[in-house]
């Protein structure tokens, strides 16, 4: 009889054994750890960046069932028991996956816009100062140009370190300098996109050619947005040459030092030949003529030039002194051939007149025209 | 005299006695400061993504602490909610002490950034003043300007330093070194030319 008894007590006890074993832990560590891995990865995406609410969401829950896997650590429960926390973490592996694709897919667009947006940027910058080139308008911008050139410096440098959202704010910045330098080239240009203007010069030169004309004449002819200076005889342009001006040379003189060239009708009160110039050959101008120094006086009492300027002088049509300093201060150079073979065509009297332009199709009007679009905004 | 108690209203009183939990206060408002200290420590732009989860974090404990007060005074239990405050402090700290050390890095990153952009900037204005004069007065003062702005740029590094945003800081400061070096460049490129040969006195007033 005693040997039934032990039987049934190893039966019972093999049983208890069989059970237990057969229970499994009720928070599923794989679980875990394959969520941690999740929530580390959108950490490292830049998540709560890049998707604020859907990380915040998910934050939370993984918080709290974090907390409740510690609270259930020990805890065991049959196999074919349902499991109400497994099934939370399942869910959040779920949303955590799709978070992780929702994060990485805003990064990619993120990234592509703000790479757009430095492309075009650049591209835009390029093209403002191929134009400022060209229209001579560095002096113009002053220094606005070099602080242009940093914020797209800094753009760059934000791109490439993807901290796209600064890249994209420092390029909105730098696109607002561009936009600025465009109104500040627009401002002191557009009389070259005038119809008035235009029309007045064309007067000038309508007044010029006639003049060779009438007179038999040579004549002098000088268009700064074309960079041209034309000779006419007999109211026929025989001889065209390309010219320099000065560094400010696009705007119409005001005072002694301004870089700019004068605008009106002169005429050539001296010729300086061999030896007499340091500019190879040298055509001297009337400048200032009575109607320069009734600008300049009125200029002076409206206050736009302060008192203590001087109205300059000594404007000369002139050759090259050497190849490094050919350069002009206010002046009209041309090539030493070209000075040359216009020298033998005048003579003192010869009138010169020099416009800003001669059509409304000129090259600053056309410069200023494709600045405009720089309003258009930088992506699309 | 003793009176007899029926043991059901023992129960019960024992039950809501012990179901009667409190919110843990303390340890929820110490979690919330020390999310603000974290904050104060530069967290939130120096360790950025830590700083967002610890909000998640932080936001968590409240919903927590939220969800067991609506609920029956029986049924209250702030455990949760109270380790989720413990979690969130301990990681607060912890996040604090790395944004401070990441924010000196950074701080002289961007301090060793400026000193280089300031050296720069000296130098391109030393090489201005040596700069041909003369006729070649458009590149000049193109560069002039350039040199200028260049220097006032540097107010700007400082202002971001002094608001304590050191990446900004040494972005800019980068940028400033290197257009100053390409400046310096342009202006011993026309040094170089002019060297050459001697250029000669103008008489122009012009």
């Amino acid at each position: 009889m005693s040997s039934i008894r032990i039987d049934s007590g190893w039966i019972t006890a093999g049983l208890c054994i069989t059970l237990l074993t057969g229970c499994i832990p009720a928070v599923p560590q794989d679980l875990l750890s394959e969520l941690d891995m999740i929530d580390q990865d959108l950490i490292a995406l830049g998540a709560p960046y890049a998707a604020p609410e859907e990380y915040a969401d998910f934050a939370r829950q993984w918080a709290a069932l974090k907390v409740q896997a510690d609270v259930s650590a020990e805890l065991i429960r049959w196999p074919w028991e349902s499991n109400d926390f497994e099934e939370q973490l399942r869910q959040l592996h779920a949303q955590g996956d799709d978070t992780v694709a929702l994060v990485t897919q805003k990064q990619d667009d993120q990234r592509r816009t703000a790479k757009a947006t430095l492309d075009r940027l650049e591209e835009r910058f390029r093209a403002m100062n191929a134009h400022i080139d060209s229209l001579g308008g560095h002096l113009v911008l002053g220094e606005q140009p070099t602080h242009t050139d940093l914020l797209i410096r800094q753009t760059r440098t934000y791109f490439e370190q993807d901290h796209y959202t600064r890249a994209i704010h420092a390029a909105a910045e730098a696109n607002q300098a561009l936009q600025r330098q465009e109104a500040a080239l627009t401002q002191a240009l557009k009389r070259y996109a005038d119809p008035q203007e235009i029309a007045r010069w064309q007067a000038h030169v309508q007044y010029t050619v006639d003049w060779s004309r009438i007179h038999r004449s040579p004549a002098i002819l000088v268009s700064k947005a074309d960079r041209e200076l034309r000779l006419y005889k007999n109211g026929r342009n025989v001889l065209s040459y390309p010219i320099r001006l000065g560094y400010n040379g696009i705007k119409n003189k005001e005072f002694q030092g301004d870089g700019a060239t004068p605008e009106g009708r002169y005429q050539v009160r001296a010729m300086r030949g061999k030896g007499e110039t340091q500019f190879y050959r040298a055509l001297l101008l009337d400048y200032p003529n009575a109607e320069d120094r009734r600008r300049f006086q009125r200029a002076i009492q409206t206050g736009q030039i302060a008192p203590t300027k001087t109205i300059g002088g000594l404007i000369e049509i002139h050759g090259t002194e050497n190849d490094v300093m050919a350069q002009t201060l206010g002046c009209i150079m041309l090539d030493n051939p070209h000075m040359s073979e216009l020298f033998s065509h005048v003579t003192t009297g010869t009138p010169v007149t020099i416009v800003g332009a001669t059509s409304e199709q000129n090259t600053i009007a056309l410069a200023l025209e494709d600045l405009s679009h720089y309003h258009e905004p930088l992506t699309h | 005299m003793t009176s007899r108690i029926p043991a059901s209203v023992l129960i019960l009183t024992i039950l809501i006695a012990g179901g009667c939990a409190k919110p843990p206060s303390e340890k929820l408002e110490a979690a919330e400061q020390a999310v603000k200290q974290a904050h104060e420590s530069g967290a939130n732009l120096y360790a950025p993504e830590e700083y967002a989860k610890l909000e998640g974090n932080l936001a968590a404990m409240k919903q927590e602490a939220a969800d067991q007060e609506d609920k029956l005074a029986l049924f209250k239990d702030y455990g949760k909610a109270e380790q989720l405050a413990a979690t969130t402090a301990t990681d607060a700290a912890r996040i604090a002490t790395e944004a401070s050390q990441k924010k000196e890095e950074a701080k002289t990153a961007a301090l060793q950034a400026q000193q280089i952009a300031q050296e720069a900037v000296s130098s391109t204005l030393e090489l201005v003043a040596k700069a041909p004069v003369g006729k070649d007065r458009a590149a000049i003062e193109a560069i002039r300007n350039d040199a200028e702005a260049l220097k006032a740029s540097l107010t700007q590094v400082q202002a971001a330093l002094d608001q304590e945003d050191y990446p900004a800081a040494q972005t800019q400061a980068k940028a400033i070194d290197e257009k100053s070096r390409a400046v310096s460049a342009e202006i011993q490129s026309a040094l170089a030319k002019v060297q050459k040969r001697k250029s000669p006195t103008s008489t122009h007033k012009n």
